[in-house]
């Protein structure tokens, strides 16, 4: 396959998908009943009446609110090309959903990426034990107890380990992301406070989706293992750590990465509650701030955010892919 | 030929369809008994199907603001699991609390498996732009991040029952209805598609009596996944404070956001904290071990081990 050619369809892809969430974005909120600035204007703004309130004009001006649905729509997707996300209600005043945003976002890619190179790990210490041997006791024992951690809901395990090793027994902080005194810290501790910061919540990630690279891994070894080249293997003489190591695992690791893109878009709905829990200034924290007090624009910034990075790890899977496995790549 | 055959008996024929599916039913029971994983499954939902439809039974109606006790009392033979912050039987609220969870998960879980079959019984079989299209549509919708999703669609449209069947059932058909339409595309290429064909069968009739009843299995299996990850889709927006205001019974996961609110567990009172968590854990586990299970007995490619 013309690997250029691949490359440029990913591209486009992408870019045709975020524009399509964007427009979605802005048709999910033309149904919003009665004047938009009601819901677009800080809370108390005019009294009484949104009319009176002076942004108001403004904003009128800025996404062209009187003017037809067509005009407006081409208004919105020219303001989001220039990074225009719209304006926050509830961080006063107004300020820009994209620099509410963007000092939020690093945090929540931290504590996203460190949990996700930890389950994916453990995933695959767990997934090839049970996958080897499928149908015995530790397979059993892995399978039930991965998949118990993939049905608590996170807020729920959150708050269990916040209150087991944060209360009851003070091990770990449960709120914020770093001490108080942060700031006058050399870098090693500064490491070392964050990364004590971050045991529960990354912990509460681990515990809640290592059965999705459990799993996985373990339906994939199961498709290789009937494979001619496992008999071979076999009939070669290769002990079984050899069989797995070099013949099987390489074939059955492959769905890992589909697997880890299509997670992210779990990640994101999992880190918004864990944020909230153990108070971390992330973006999930900001869309609980956003849902409770009916920040529409930034609910939808956030959404794009999120939408963006599922879109991206997506297509980065699809490419890891080609580029990993040499029967597709040459097909 | 069929000129001087003796009339049809419709009736027999009836008959003999009735009980032949009975067997297939008894055979596919059997079946899931045998299943390990489906059949303890099946009996944690039978367990907390029956337990919230019988809970009038058990701890009497839903109690009214003015049924209240001393809030926040620790457990006891009065109360098994305390009261709340508000002076609510917390084993009350548990037992009732299924129903709203349950009922909420089974019709969006209906919803998105009408949608999602539909589409996917469309894109698989007419193909080519139609296909497109709908295929398109549907890779689209899955890898929309479903909790910011359903955040803003559940307060565009405001907390209620309703909406938040909509809401659930918005994010989760495209599963379905890419696996029906993966599962219709191979049955499509089967020899009795073109025979019906052949014998002048239009498309509608097709999909309607040999395509169907060929997927529907399958979309049982998948059903009961929808349903697990609806109970918590559920939970976790009834944990934002999105739990339908329409209906006084609150949910699991509205009485996990009660008991959030109220610092239930941080100050010690896990009684109504911890019984809802679990009953959820339960719930999502019990339909997710019978949905695999049933994927295991209905796909037997999946089953060479």
């Amino acid at each position: 396959m013309n690997l250029r050619r691949f490359l440029l369809r990913k591209v486009v892809y992408v870019v045709l998908t975020v524009f399509l969430i964007a427009s979605l974005n802005f048709f999910l909120f033309q149904v919003l009943p009665g004047d938009p600035t009601r819901v677009l204007l800080p809370k108390g703004c005019g009294g009484s009446n949104v009319t009176a309130c002076p942004l108001r004009e403004e904003l009128m001006q800025e996404w062209g609110l009187d003017q037809p649905v067509f005009n407006r729509y081409i208004i919105y997707m020219t303001n989001l090309l220039k990074g225009n996300l719209g304006t926050s209600i509830t961080f006063r005043p107004g300020m820009p959903v994209a620099d509410v945003i963007a000092p939020r976002l690093s945090i929540t890619l931290l504590i996203v990426g460190i949990a996700t190179v930890i389950s994916l790990w453990l995933g695959v210490v767990l997934g090839r034990v049970s996958g080897w041997r499928r149908g015995r006791a530790s397979d059993v024992i892995i399978t039930m107890s991965t998949l118990f951690g993939y049905s608590m809901p996170a807020f729920w395990v959150g708050l269990l380990l916040a209150f087991y090793f944060g209360v009851a027994t003070p091990v770990f902080p449960v709120s914020g992301d770093r001490s108080a005194n942060f700031s006058s810290m050399d870098l090693i501790s500064q490491i070392a406070d964050m990364g004590w910061h971050l045991v529960l919540p990354v912990l509460t990630f681990v515990i809640t989706n290592v059965a999705w690279f459990s799993l996985t891994l373990r339906n994939s070894l199961t498709d290789v293992l009937p494979e001619d080249y496992m008999v071979t293997a076999n009939a070669k003489g290769l002990t079984e750590t050899q069989q797995l190591r070099r013949h099987a695992l390489p074939n059955a690791r492959l769905p890992l990465v589909t697997a880890a893109a299509l997670y992210f878009g779990w990640v994101v709905s999992g880190a918004i509650v864990i944020e909230q829990i153990f108070q971390i200034e992330g973006l999930g924290k900001l869309e609980w701030t956003a849902t409770l007090n009916l920040d529409y624009q930034l609910m939808s910034g956030i959404f794009l955010i999120a939408a963006l990075g599922v879109v991206i790890a997506n297509a980065t899977a699809d490419v890891l892919y080609v580029l990993l496995d040499p029967r597709v790549r040459e097909a | 030929m069929s000129t001087n055959a003796a009339p049809l008996d419709t009736y027999a024929i009836f008959r003999e369809r009735i009980a032949s599916d009975f067997t297939r039913f008894r055979k596919f029971l059997v079946q899931v008994v045998r299943n390990r994983l489906a059949f303890m499954g099946l009996i944690i939902i039978l367990f907390f199907v029956i337990l919230s439809l019988i809970a009038p039974l058990i701890v009497g109606p839903y109690p009214t603001q003015f049924e209240r006790t001393t809030p926040e009392l620790p457990p006891s033979n009065g109360h098994l699991l305390g009261t709340d912050v508000q002076g609510y039987d917390t084993f009350t609220l548990l037992l009732y609390g299924g129903q709203v969870s349950l009922l909420i998960a089974f019709t969006a879980s209906a919803v998105a498996m009408i949608v999602g079959t539909g589409i996917g019984l469309v894109a698989g079989f007419y193909g080519r732009m139609t296909d497109q299209v709908l295929a398109r549509a549907t890779d689209f919708f899955l890898v929309i991040p479903w909790l910011p999703f359903a955040l803003i669609l559940m307060s565009i449209m405001g907390p209620s029952m309703g909406t938040m069947i909509v809401a659930i059932a918005l994010v989760s058909w495209p599963t379905t209805a890419r696996v029906i339409r993966s599962q219709v595309i191979t049955i499509k290429q089967r020899m009795f598609i073109n025979r019906s064909r052949a014998i002048g069968a239009g498309s509608p009739h097709i999909i309607r009596k040999h395509i169907l009843p060929n997927v529907m299995p399958l979309v049982w299996a998948e059903a009961v996944l929808t349903i697990s990850g609806a109970v918590f889709t559920e939970a976790f927006l009834s944990f934002f404070g999105l739990g339908p205001k329409d209906n006084p019974i609150f949910s699991w996961g509205t009485m996990v956001n009660q008991s959030y609110q109220d610092l239930g567990l941080l100050s010690g009172r896990w009684w109504y904290f911890g019984p809802p968590g679990i009953f959820i854990t339960l719930v999502v586990l019990g339909f997710a071990m019978l949905g695999y299970g049933l994927e295991d007995i209905l796909n037997p490619a999946l089953r060479r081990r």
